[in-house]
């Protein structure tokens, strides 16, 4: 496939080229993610046209990336977490590391990690849920995450006690390279919901796993699965 | 009281896949009897060292007995259709979702340091996820350890004691006995390290040791044969990541 670049858009493409323009410069002086709401305000603001749609901007920022990448350069627009960053690209991730080598990004320990994949999975989640499943107290990983800020509270649940309910950031988004938790790789599938509660001999270890899908702590029961 | 702070150590729910993996037990059909029996065993020793946690541990043991004791009872409970409830389906239900959750934990461990690699200007360009712990260094999970502890002073507790005065032990005492040791040789065999040596003396030093290991100091293996680990020598902080040879 032939890809689009920058300089293959014909005269009438015009508005695209410098929409494409205007987003490489602040995407690229931007300290942060970039939404595309900024951008259209920003490029409405300087043009005094109407603000360019999503659309257009995701466009600008395709031929952007196929102009880099046809030129063979280290340098991507990426879309995490709804704000768009200018990134080094993997294969000169060698030297980067060298480079930065005194600060190093930590790994995130694996008590850590499995508190968050319970939270980004089952969110809005509560600790009574947390603590269910991993069966230990959840409460220091709970506050680490929060302090890092890769979890957030939502609000408060209605259920007994008013739980606090917990989700993930949109900083948790940028920390794995995810453009919404739409992107999250799905948990493994253990079997279909049990609808059907007729509980035969032969299906019996079937519907053990079945019945996983619906198994809650049962004093924070929510009235719907969030999905 | 030996007390020792261990935030990031499996928890129950581990121990019992650790058994069923072990022993490559179906995991639709536990034998609840040996696996309740063996996880008291270990339990047991947790208490002694008092593991941060420990109470998590009880608390699934008692799950554990008021499964076994629900499965020798004569008239099995049944649901409203009248078919029988399998007395152990919300343990192993518990244990299939935690671990999906184990899974989707190494998952997003795998989009994280795929992140890793792409670099970004600015300060929010170095992640600040500051980590106080270093990673362990242990080759091996901490039941392993602990078995082998148990097995170590299953020995000592064999030896004829005669206890005059309480003397207590104290961890930075036994880490200065621990560096000493490595001082004449990189690498001991812990069993050996306190050969001889009252109960919690050896209690003591595994502590020390542990806590060595998580502060990147020593880097413990299991011996071949599983009833002893090795205490080695670090000179140099490990890279995190380099040391985790399971």
């Amino acid at each position: 496939m032939i890809l689009m670049t920058v300089d293959d858009l014909p005269e009438a493409e015009g508005r695209l080229r410098e929409l494409a323009r205007a987003v490489e410069a602040l995407v690229f002086a931007a300290d942060e993610p970039v939404e595309a709401r900024q951008i259209a305000s920003v490029v409405s603001e300087v043009s005094q046209e109407d603000p360019p749609t999503e659309e257009a901007i995701q466009e600008a920022v395709d031929v952007l990336n196929a102009t880099c990448e046809q030129q063979g350069r280290s340098l991507r627009i990426r879309r995490w977490g709804g704000g768009f960053r200018m990134t080094t690209t993997e294969d000169v991730a060698a030297y980067l590391k060298v480079y930065f080598r005194n600060d190093r990004r930590q790994k995130l320990t694996r008590s850590l990690m499995e508190t968050l994949a319970i939270v980004c999975y089952k969110q809005p989640a509560t600790k009574p849920e947390i603590d269910y499943i991993r069966g230990v107290d959840s409460d220091y990983a709970l506050r680490r995450l929060l302090d890092i800020g890769l979890i957030a509270v939502l609000e408060r649940s209605d259920a007994v006690g008013r739980p606090l309910l917990y989700g993930t950031t949109s900083r948790f988004l940028e920390e794995f390279g995810l453009s919404g938790l739409d992107q999250l790789p799905n948990l493994r599938e253990i079997e279909e919901l049990l609808e059907n509660t007729s509980f035969s001999q032969a299906r019996a270890s079937l519907l053990m796993m079945q019945g996983i899908q619906q198994q809650e702590p049962p004093e924070s029961r929510d009235s719907q699965e969030g999905d | 009281m030996y007390h020792i702070q261990l935030r990031d150590f499996e928890g129950p729910l581990d121990l019992l896949l650790f058994f069923i993996q072990r022993d490559e037990i179906d995991i639709f059909d536990i034998p609840i009897a040996e696996i309740t029996d063996e996880y008291l065993t270990y339990v047991r020793l947790m208490d002694e060292v008092d593991l941060d946690g420990v109470a998590d541990f009880i608390y699934m043991a008692a799950l554990l007995i008021h499964v076994k004791a629900r499965m020798l009872l004569p008239n099995p409970e049944v649901n409203e259709e009248g078919d029988i409830i399998d007395p152990r389906r919300d343990l192993v239900e518990r244990l299939l979702a935690y671990m999906r959750y184990k899974e989707a934990a190494e998952d997003l461990d795998v989009l994280h340091k795929k992140r890793g690699s792409l670099f970004t200007r600015g300060k929010a360009s170095a992640p600040e996820i500051e980590q106080q712990v270093v990673d362990i260094l242990v080759n091996t999970t901490v039941f392993q350890l602990a078995s082998a502890l148990g097995r170590v002073l299953a020995e000592v507790s064999g030896m004829p004691t005669i206890t005059v005065e309480e003397v207590e032990y104290k961890l930075v005492d036994q880490r200065a006995f621990v560096v000493e040791a490595l001082g004449r040789k990189e690498k001991v065999v812990f069993g050996e390290l306190v050969r001889d040596a009252p109960k919690r003396f050896v209690i003591t030093t595994f502590l020390a040791v542990l806590e060595m290991a998580q502060q990147g100091l020593v880097w413990l293996m299991l011996t071949p044969e599983a009833d002893d680990f090795y205490v080695r020598r670090l000179s140099d902080p490990p890279q995190i990541g380099d040391l985790r040879l399971n």
